[in-house]
Order: C-alpha cells, then sequence, then structure tokens
C-alpha cells in the first residue's frame, strides 16, 4: 500500500440492485482532486468510501496506506465534510466544532485551541457563540469547513463545499484549499461549479452512472478524447487569410472567424501536425499573432465531450 | 522525504480514554433538557416520594419524633422491608418510564433528520460507541430516579438500624441495583430504538406508551379469550415485576411485585421465559439501531 496516494483497487459499492460506483480504480495522488459529474453519478458514494462512511462491496482501497477497517487510524487523518446540513441541535458554532474535536479524544485546552485556530481561518470566529441555527447557509458551509479542518488532517474530503459561498467567502475558501493543496495534501472536493473546479483542481476524476469516465490532469483528460476535435484559438491580424491557409488541411475540420475579426477558432483531429502547419503558416505569410490558445481543455468542455450537459452548472 | 511529511505535524499530545469520548454527547443532551423547563421540574418532582421514604425511615426509628406529633402508633404501620422497597422502585421506575419517554425521542431523530451522524462516524467514533453515548443520557437521568434513591435509602436504614440488618438484606441492595439496571436497559434501548425509526419526536414518544399499554392490553386480550397466561409475554411490566420479584427475594416470594409492575397471581410465567423475552425485546430494539445508525443512510 502507498503511504501517498489514495488508492481505489477495483472498488465497487451497490446499495442493493442500485449501482453505486463499479469497479473504480483510482490513485490520487496529494494536491487538489475535484470528482465532478451529474447528480447521482457517484461522487458521495466515493467521498464515504474514502471516509469509511461505508464499505465496498467488492474491492479494496486504502488512504495514505490506511485501510477503512481501522477507522481509529483512518479517521485521524481525514477531514469530511458533508454536502447536507449536518448539525446537532441547540449547538452554537464553538460547540459545533469544539464539541467534534472532542471526540478525537484531545484535551479541553487543545481542542479550545484547534477550535479557535479553525474558526479563525474560515473567517467565523466573530459569530462563534451564536446558535449555528441562526447561522447564514454560507455561514454554515464555513463551519462545516472548519470543524473538518480543525484537528489538521492530511486528507481534507469536501462535499460540495463552495454551495452558499458568496464571492469573497468563496475566493477565501478556495486560497485555503490551494495553501493546502500545496502544502503537499489531499484536498478531494466535489462540485457542479465547473469553471471553479478547473481554475483549482489539480486534476479531475469524472464520474457518470457510478463509473469513471476519466481521470488525471484535465488537458491530459482533453488530450485523451481523440474522437472530438481540438479546439484552437488563433487571434491575429488576418484570420480570413489565415482560416483559408489552414483549413486546406485534412485534419482541420472547422474554421470560424470571430465577430471582432480578430479572432480565429479552428477545430482539428491532429492537434500536434496542426500546431507545426501553424508555425510554419505564420512564418511564411507573416501573420501578426497577438495570441494562440486551446479553447475546450477545461473541465466544462471535457464533461461536455464525456458525459453531456446533464447536471453541469457553468 | 514526501512533501507531506516535511510540512505535517500530526497531534502528538496525549489523548483522553475512550470512555470519556462518549460524554460529549450526554453533555449537550443535558444542556438541551435543562433548557426545558417541564423536563427540569418533572426530574425534581420525582424525588418527592423517595424523600418521603427517607422521612418514613427516619420516623420509624425516632419515638421522640413522633411523640411530637402524637402518633406513637404509626411506628407499628411503618414497617421497612422488601415491600416498602419494590413500592420505592416501582414508583419510581414508573416515572422513570415518563421520562424516557419524554427524553429519549429526541437523542437520535434529530441527528438523523439532519443527516449529522456521517459528523460522528467519519471520527475516531464508532457506531457502538454513538449508541452507549445518546444511551448514557437515558443511563444517568434515569439511574438518578431509581436505584440511586434506592441504594441511598437502604444506606439509610442499615445506618439505623445497623449492621446485623444490612447483612441479613443484602439482597435487598443487589436487588435495587439489578433491577433498576434491567429496567433502564429495556427503557432506554426502546427509547433508542422508537427515536431511530420515528422522526416525528411526539408519535415516538406516544409509541413509547403504546408499547407498554396497547401490547399489555393485546396480551390481556390473547389470555382472556384463549384462556392462557402466555399473552403475559406481550406485557413488559408483567415481565419485569416478576424478574424483580425474583432478583428481590429469591424463589420464595412473598410479594407480588409493585406498583405498575404487579404481577397476576396464579399467572406467572417461567423465570427463564420472562428472562428470555426481555432479552428479545432488546436484541429487536438493537437490531432497529443496527439498521438505522449508518454513516450514510442507505436508500433503495
Amino acid at each position: 500500500m502507498n503511504d501517498k496516494l489514495i488508492t481505489f483497487a477495483n472498488v465497487s459499492r451497490f446499495y442493493g440492485e442500485v449501482l453505486g460506483v463499479n469497479k473504480v480504480n483510482l490513485s490520487v495522488p496529494p494536491g487538489i482532486t475535484s470528482l465532478v459529474g451529474p447528480n447521482g453519478s457517484g461522487k458521495t458514494t466515493l467521498m464515504n468510501l474514502m471516509c469509511g462512511l461505508i464499505r465496498p462491496t467488492q474491492g479494496e482501497l486504502s488512504v495514505l496506506g490506511t485501510s477503512p477497517d481501522h477507522p481509529e487510524q483512518l479517521c485521524r487523518i481525514l477531514g469530511y465534510c458533508a454536502q447536507f446540513d449536518a448539525f446537532p441541535k441547540g449547538l452554537t458554532g464553538f460547540q459545533f466544532v469544539y464539541s467534534f474535536l472532542r471526540l478525537y479524544g484531545y484535551s479541553h485546552a487543545e481542542c479550545e485551541a484547534l477550535t479557535t485556530t479553525a474558526l479563525q481561518r474560515v473567517n467565523m470566529f466573530g459569530a462563534a457563540n451564536r446558535p449555528v441555527a441562526s447561522y447564514s447557509k454560507g455561514m454554515r458551509q464555513r463551519v462545516k469547513l472548519a470543524q473538518a479542518i480543525a484537528h489538521d488532517p492530511q486528507v481534507l474530503v469536501l462535499d460540495e463545499p463552495l454551495n452558499g459561498l458568496d464571492p469573497m467567502a468563496r475566493a477565501e475558501t478556495i486560497a485555503l484549499f490551494q495553501e493546502w493543496g500545496g502544502k503537499g495534501r489531499h484536498v478531494i472536493v466535489s462540485s457542479h461549479i465547473l469553471h471553479e473546479v478547473d481554475r483549482i483542481s489539480d486534476q479531475v476524476i469524472l464520474l457518470s452512472h457510478g463509473y469513471v469516465v476519466a481521470e488525471g490532469e484535465i488537458q491530459g483528460v482533453r488530450s485523451e478524447v481523440k474522437e472530438q476535435p481540438m479546439q484552437i484559438e488563433v487571434r491575429c491580424d488576418r484570420p480570413h487569410e489565415l482560416a483559408s491557409r489552414l483549413f486546406q488541411q485534412d485534419h482541420v475540420v472547422e474554421a470560424k472567424v470571430s465577430r471582432d475579426g480578430r479572432g480565429l477558432l479552428l477545430r482539428t483531429t491532429d492537434a500536434d501536425n496542426f500546431y507545426l502547419l501553424l508555425n510554419r503558416v505564420i512564418l511564411d505569410a507573416g501573420f501578426e499573432v497577438e495570441s494562440v490558445a486551446p479553447a475546450d481543455d477545461d473541465v466544462n468542455s471535457v464533461y461536455q465531450y464525456l458525459i453531456g450537459s446533464e447536471g453541469a452548472t457553468v | 522525504m514526501a512533501v507531506y511529511k516535511k510540512t505535517y505535524r500530526p497531534y502528538e499530545g496525549r489523548l483522553t480514554p475512550g470512555w470519556r469520548r462518549l460524554l460529549v454527547l450526554p453533555r449537550y443532551s443535558f444542556e438541551d433538557l435543562h433548557r426545558s423547563r417541564f423536563l427540569t421540574i418533572f426530574f425534581i418532582a420525582s424525588f418527592l416520594y423517595p424523600l418521603v421514604c427517607a422521612l418514613l425511615i427516619y420516623l420509624q426509628h425516632n419515638a421522640s419524633a413522633l411523640r411530637v406529633f402524637n402518633a406513637q402508633a404509626a411506628q407499628q404501620l411503618i414497617s421497612i422491608n422488601v415491600t416498602f422497597f419494590l413500592n420505592m422502585l416501582g414508583w419510581q421506575s414508573m416515572l422513570a418510564l415518563f421520562m424516557a419517554a419524554f427524553v429519549g425521542p429526541g437523542l437520535i431523530s434529530p441527528d438523523l433528520a439532519n443527516n449529522a451522524l456521517s459528523l460522528y462516524l467519519a471520527r475516531p467514533f464508532s457506531r457502538v460507541e454513538y449508541v452507549f453515548g445518546k444511551m448514557s443520557v437515558l443511563a444517568i437521568l434515569l439511574s438518578l430516579m431509581t436505584w440511586v434513591p434506592g441504594l441511598l435509602l437502604f444506606l439509610l436504614q442499615g445506618y439505623l438500624e445497623g449492621w446485623t440488618w444490612v447483612s441479613a438484606n443484602s439482597r435487598l441492595a443487589s436487588g435495587i441495583f439489578i433491577a433498576s439496571w434491567v429496567w433502564i436497559v429495556v427503557l432506554a434501548l426502546l427509547a433508542l430504538a422508537l427515536s431511530a425509526w420515528v422522526k416525528w419526536k411526539p408519535a415516538a414518544g406516544a409509541l413509547m406508551f403504546g408499547v407498554f399499554f396497547v401490547a399489555a392490553a393485546f396480551g390481556a386480550t390473547i389470555d382472556a379469550v384463549q384462556r392462557t397466561k402466555w399473552g403475559h409475554l406481550l406485557e413488559i411490566s408483567d415481565l419485569v415485576g416478576q424478574v424483580w420479584v425474583y432478583l428481590f427475594e429469591g424463589s420464595n416470594a412473598t410479594t407480588n411485585g409493585a406498583v405498575f409492575f404487579r404481577v397476576t397471581q396464579g399467572e406467572e410465567l417461567p423465570l427463564w421465559c420472562c428472562w428470555g423475552a426481555l432479552l428479545v425485546l432488546c436484541g429487536v430494539c438493537l437490531y432497529m439501531l443496527r439498521r438505522k445508525i449508518r454513516g450514510a443512510e442507505v436508500v433503495r
């Protein structure tokens, strides 16, 4: 077992006759990993499996070398933030974080110090002594995040943590994930907000109907989707002329000039040859090129290609 | 060396023992109960009967006090014996049933309704510990209402009567303690199981009474129609009553239980049947809890 990876080896989980996830083989490295997929695709099941909340029907998994069969060790290295508003009745924000820390067996003083630190990190210390019931949706999300990070875990599993956060809180939360991931820890995030997933993720896992459709860095995943021509946007001084020259090649299947007359969107089935050709054409004809950039190697495009439009929020 | 090993410093301080972690659950439950004025008053009022009992024990040993009230004859009427302690425990246990019906339904159902179980179980805290933690709320409350005052009264009587009385009646002390725990375990498991399955608190509370009273009526109907005594298997109070009589007096019973737990003369079931029925009831409750207390509820 690898003590740096979260590994799933042929893991399946069925709920009676209903499929949760099927034959999942994954090795999740440190950094921010996003789970992306429509509702019911198996994201929460995968997270629950990681946290030991449910056991696989078949297959094996380990979190940094620790099996869910050893919950005492597993839960100490793992912080979990549930998708739902999961708050025992009547607690204040401080009591909420503090009481769950006590379950780890830390002393009173240690728990108080860790609670204070965690609430300060999510910018909730000012409202710590108010009942959770009086919090707004965004505050609840942040206090949930505080209880997940309070014991300083190596692996942070967050089920839709950005839901309900205002732009400021969202930016702060993303910065926290990036800091956490930058330290070489695992941050596993599920989200429907694809442009944010795109911005924060080191790697993505795309799920559909309980199966892992793709995994890895998004550019790598995109390049593997051969059946969808790659979109490349070129901004230059004479896009019409460039389009006519490039369109002579078989692998360029579509060329579209943008409304401002400065951009050209091209679709090609052979990106490597396209770039070689583009270099040659630009040098031969003396185009003034502002930029050349892939237009569809983001999570949203990959999602559309591999899964379709169901469930996506862009 | 891996990056995370350079940056990650796990907690290396001392950990509290496992049983102390359980106390996180009752701590906030008691705070919650304390906010209810009705429950606070009810809990305090439940000590009136033991206080009256303590007064009776005192008066029985204090002739001068009785003389003040001109009631010397009362000394002969007060007898501190097995019936005295059984009645005290019977009355207190009936109040304990009410307390369990008020408090029990609110223990697990809010966690299930709020999907909070995953919060507990994603920590080094097992399902068994969760159930024990929730059970401890009722166990502490009901202990304070049953065997704690019972044993205090026994000690008071022993103190006033002398060591000979204590050694001669030691079975009373063990009876009070074990009989109370039989009742506490049955009540707590039943309350938790109903709380886990019935999310609406008033309905769960009503069902708690239903299990005792409706099942008892059903059992009595079976007895009457079938001319049998086996319908008593459905009467939890009857089963507990028979177990209590044995725990207090052994095989040579002189009483037939206490208030609410009285056994119908001549219709006693074999003792092993009573124990067996109570064990089955506890087993059913544990099974119900096992089905519901899960980190992620499985919806088929």
